[in-house]
């Protein structure tokens, strides 16, 4: 595999000038980390997580002198406090629902425990490994680690400084992530009591009293988790339903879920204090406007867990992972501001502006994953750094990802799996005659023999005459591995008839998707 | 809860589909045969029978002779369109007599109590990744056969009943009795107290499926060894199992009795999983041996006797070896194939033809027989795939030709399929084999990956055979021309991907589509290793 792309990526550097076969020349001899000189490096990449390091492997099989500034542990995001160890609780938590049925199925287990500490070191073990893994991969791709946070420099040309040495190259790729927000303390006094997900992950016991304060697919995860391994668990929400931007269906369906499962789920609620007690617990004091009706105030005591899942920053409101895009002076400028020296231009939200090729607003820097803030997903990062690697370094002028009809799966209970338009979406685009849906719930064969029912609902979004695919979701036992191959055949254009035609495989729930009627 | 429950029940929905007996692969269907005891009330009784027409002509325009998956499917298809539908349907009970109600080989000895038993063994290692997940619980936990055969029995009779009602519903004449045919358009209704009907159609399909083989040369085999029509109707464990036979019905039982905690052999004399990648059933072979079933290999019993303690003695050939050897079990299961339910048709007065070989009716791409209105679907019919949804679509699919001016053939391209082991094994399309026969090695692909799922890290779970596979053709469009998958969950991920190898998939094209992370239906979009370029195809990393 090197050898075949080191020869595709000689055919980038002729494209990319001279620079390239300069730095060819100089590679022997030059490779210690940090003693480079400026201009050595053809890629700078800001940020060692899923789209950084996917971008500067990729880059760096193709032939680039590549260099990755990365202040933390390897992995970023999704492997450190992200689907990975979020999967291994949602893992845990699975098996307290197959506790539930052990016995319907034939098995005494008279006695359980559960042990939080027990699953905590082993998910830190695991993480720890993959960040042992990330680092060897890197190493191996011969690229450059430069240990530190990375900021731009007033220079002329992009220049990053790191432990104040200079670096530039001709490409620099930003993708520094993002993390998650707390309220400032001047809007909700004591708001800085409570944690993020990232505080999740440092847990060291399961919380006795947990409140959650968000309504997005974070939150629901989090509280499921929490509440299926047996803390008391509250989700505030301000609105009536979680997961607002999904389907109706499945935003309804889970929201019924949470209750089902025992979620204290507290809506058109907002949290007014937080304060601490005596015996280092909190208390939170809420508002609950149920529109029409006079908003009433409410106090959650003795929570052990204040968790807010409010959305995820990213510069310049804080820098994520440390990294600076730009002087610290820029905290003020929000609302499109432009950075003069740099000409990065960053939305009101703080996400880094990006053209379809990753492009920024400076010729020369790119970004990629959660800093641009669109589809917030290691898959979608990892593509995007990857397609951008063969687009500067292979000379495929076209190459970029497709944002349409990414996949997503939620790890709520049960799973919730999602690709393309709702339903909602499908009729403001195609207009309600155009739109026809087909939906089914059921209860998966799984619960056949169970006390606990948990039901599996599914809908498919078509339009036009051959009603093609636009949209499925679902919620319900398998839908995370159910979703992945349909997403396959939804991005090649299927239509109702395709999955007519395809036979089914019995028993499973997938099946019920070839099968609407 | 309750709602939601019948509404499952009586829904088209799952019930239709249920027949099609252990495993994805071949599920044999409808044993055709029906209803050994009929409730006292059974819905569907109280029809009148359409009355006879006083120019003698037929009464029915379509008899059904099975109600099991392709049977049951083809009828209410029917009815859908106004027609007369008459259904026979009548289990003959198992040579240790074991008899079941309505809807086939599918729902009461097949995949339903299999996929069932399947989870139960699948609870079985949850007990064990638990205890890395922080669960502590006491061991050894035991497992009560007769609790989860029980559970397992009862829905069966839920779904019975179910295909009771839905025939019901639909005006679906049912005769819980025995059909032969008397001329082409009478058959001869036989009920278990020897009740004589005669029923006559326009149109009669034939469905009656297939039953499970003995070995009727090896002594003792027929006395004393049950076959998967028994397995899942014992009220107490079968405790030491001897499963004879290297079919997926054979791997799958003895998967899921060793799940449960039962000591399992599997005595295969060939190749397990024939017709099956025989690289992927090597590896769902090596990953049940991994998991605790025994396998004597190149074996093939020569007697069965039943020693004073009761428990089974059995004599077997060692072809390696050369040797005879011999061990006691308490249950023999045989699992060496199944034979089609044609015997008491009577298709010989008919003209009705089969395969010599194999008994099996031959059929046309129309499902039609040597006799222009007789057809024939399901497990029955020569050359098709022995699987319930394949039955069930051809049997709409000729419903619909015959009363509702379609012309659709059934299209058994593609089929996908999953082999409900241990380790899941799900296939769509052409063995690598078979990729190799048709187009030469040349000129196909083959990506692959060793992966490990994620649940299995923490739960520190071998993940030796997980393995995905996917044979392409090598031209520039890469056509996907089969996909394998073995790993957790194997039947839901191969799903979407056998409507995208349907729709054309190409290798470019599956590239094209963001993975899912982090599942283990991901791997398959992130294959980009080939057989040919010799490299190490292990993933690492996300």
């Amino acid at each position: 595999m090197s050898t075949l792309t080191r020869g595709a990526g000689a055919g980038a550097e002729r494209e990319w000038g001279g620079m390239g076969e300069r730095l060819r020349g100089e590679e022997v001899g030059l490779t210690e980390p940090g003693t480079m000189a400026a201009a050595a490096y053809e890629l700078l990449v800001l940020g060692g997580g899923s789209g950084g390091l996917a971008g500067a492997r990729r880059a760096a099989e193709l032939g680039a002198r590549v260099a990755l500034v990365e202040p933390r542990r390897f992995g970023g995001t999704c492997v450190n406090v992200g689907c990975v160890p979020k999967k291994v609780m949602w893992n845990t938590a699975v098996h307290a629902e197959f506790i539930h049925d052990h016995a319907d199925y034939g098995f005494e287990t008279p006695s359980v425990k559960f042990n939080w500490r027990t699953i905590k070191e082993k998910r830190d073990a695991y993480v720890r490994r993959l960040n042992e893994i990330y680092e060897n991969n890197v190493k191996k791709a011969h690229i450059d680690i430069i240990r530190g946070y990375g900021k731009f420099t007033a220079d002329p040309e992009p220049t990053i400084e790191v432990n104040g040495k200079k670096y530039t190259a001709p490409h620099i790729l930003i993708a520094t992530g993002g993390r998650p927000a707390v309220p400032p303390d001047s809007k909700i006094p004591g708001a800085s009591l409570g944690m993020t997900s990232d505080g999740f992950f440092d847990l060291e016991e399961l919380p006795r009293r947990s409140v959650i304060v968000g309504a997005g697919y974070i939150a629901v995860e989090i509280v499921g988790i929490l509440s299926t391994l047996g803390s008391k668990s509250s989700l505030l929400i301000r609105q009536d339903k979680v997961l607002r931007t999904f389907d109706s269906m499945i935003s309804s369906n889970c929201t019924q879920e949470l209750e089902n499962t025992g979620v204290d789920v507290w809506k058109h609620t907002q949290v007014k204090t937080v304060t601490k007690s005596s015996c280092g617990l909190l208390d939170v004091t809420v508002t609950s406007s149920v529109p029409g009706r006079k908003p009433t105030e409410g106090v959650i005591r003795d929570v052990d867990c204040l968790l807010w899942a409010v959305g995820i920053r990213w510069p310049p409101a804080r820098v994520p992972r440390g990294h600076r895009l730009s002087r610290p002076s820029w905290g003020t400028c929000r609302g499109g501001c432009r950075f003069p020296w740099q000409g990065v231009q960053v939305d009101a939200k703080g996400h880094v502006v990006v053209d379809e090729y990753q492009n920024t607003t400076r010729r020369g820097v790119y970004a990629v994953g959660d800093v641009c803030g669109r589809a917030l997903l290691t898959p979608v990062a990892i593509a995007a750094g990857r397609k951008l690697a063969h687009r500067l370094f292979e000379g495929k002028r076209e190459s970029r990802l497709d944002y349409h009809n990414i996949p997503t799966v939620v790890f709520s209970h049960p799973p919730i799996g999602t690709v393309g338009l709702t339903e909602d979406e499908a009729v403001a685009a195609h207009g309600r005659e155009n739109v026809k849906i087909y939906s089914t719930s059921f209860t998966p064969l799984y619960h056949a023999v169970t006390q606990r029912k948990v039901k599996c609902v599914m809908k498919l979004v078509c339009v036009g005459k051959e009603e093609k695919v636009v949209g499925l979701h679902m919620q319900g036992l398998g839908c995370d591995e159910i979703l992945q191959g349909f997403a396959v055949a939804i991005k090649m254009g299927a239509t109702k008839a395709d999955l007519d035609n395809t036979v089914a495989i019995h028993p499973t729930s997938a099946e019920e998707l070839v099968t609407l009627r | 809860m309750a709602a939601l429950q019948r509404r499952r029940l009586l829904g088209v929905s799952g019930l239709s589909r249920t027949v099609r007996a252990l495993s994805g692969m071949g599920c044999p269907l409808g044993s055709g045969l029906a209803e050994a005891a009929p409730p006292p009330k059974a819905p569907g009784e109280d029809l009148p029978s359409p009355s006879h027409d006083p120019h003698g002509k037929n009464e029915y325009d379509l008899l059904v002779i099975g109600g099991g998956s392709g049977g049951l499917a083809c009828a209410k298809e029917a009815a859908q369109f106004g027609r007369q539908v008459a259904v026979l349907d009548y289990v003959e009970p198992s040579p240790q007599g074991t008899k079941w109600g309505l809807g086939g080989t599918c729902v009461n000895v097949g995949c339903i109590p299999k996929k069932l038993m399947h989870q139960a063994a699948l609870l079985g290692s949850a007990l064990k990744d638990a205890q890395h997940y922080g669960w502590n619980i006491a061991q050894p936990v035991h497992h009560t056969w007769s609790v989860m055969a029980q559970a397992v029995q009862n829905y069966v009779k839920s779904l019975n009943w179910g295909h009771r009602v839905q025939l019901q519903d639909k005006k679906v004449k049912y005769f819980n009795m025995k059909g032969s045919f008397s001329d082409p358009h009478t058959v001869r209704g036989l009920t278990k107290g020897g009740k004589e009907t005669i029923v006559t159609a326009e149109n009669i399909v034939i469905a009656t499926g297939g039953r499970p083989k003995y070995p009727m040369h090896i002594a003792g085999a027929l006395e004393y060894g049950i076959t998967s029509d028994d397995l899942f109707w014992l009220k107490e464990s079968p405790g030491k199992t001897l499963v004879v036979g290297a079919s997926y019905v054979s791997l799958e039982c003895a998967g899921f009795l060793t799940g449960i905690g039962l000591d399992t052999t599997v005595m295969m004399r060939s190749i397990p999983l024939r017709g099956f990648d025989q690289q992927m059933a090597s590896l769902v072979t090596e990953h049940m041996e991994s998991y605790g079933t025994k396998f004597l290999k190149r074996c093939f019993p020569t007697k069965v006797e039943k020693l004073e303690s009761n428990r089974l003695q059995v004599t077997w050939k060692n072809t390696d070896l050369g040797t005879e050897e011999t061990d006691s079990f308490d249950t023999v299961l045989w699992a060496v194939g199944r034979a089609p339910d044609t015997e008491t048709l009577n298709l010989e007065t008919v003209g009705v033809k089969t395969n010599s070989e194999t008994g099996k009716i031959i059929v046309d791409a129309s499902e039609a027989t040597s006799v222009p209105h007789i057809y024939a679907v399901g497990d029955i019919t020569e050359g098709r795939p022995e699987l319930t949804p394949t039955a069930i679509a051809a049997g709409k699919l000729l419903a619909q030709r015959l009363f509702g001016q379609s012309s659709e053939l059934m299209d058994y391209d593609n089929v996908p399929t999953t082999v409900f082991t241990p380790l899941e094994y799900g296939c769509v399309g052409l063995s690598e084999e078979a990729a190799v026969q048709c187009y030469g090695s040349d000129n196909i692909e083959v990506y692959h990956a060793y992966y490990k799922p994620l649940e299995f890290t923490v739960a520190e779970r071998d993940a030796t055979q997980c393995y995905v596979k996917m044979v392409c053709l090598r031209e520039r469009a890469q056509r996907i021309l089969g996909l394998h998958f073995i790993g957790p969950n194997a039947g839901e991920v191969i799903q979407g991907f056998a409507l995208g190898i349907k729709c054309g998939a190409t290798y470019p094209q599956l590239m094209k589509t963001v993975g899912i992370h982090p599942t283990c239906a991901e791997e398959i979009t992130k294959l980009h290793i080939t057989k040919r370029s010799g490299l190490d195809a292990t993933v690492t990393g996300c």
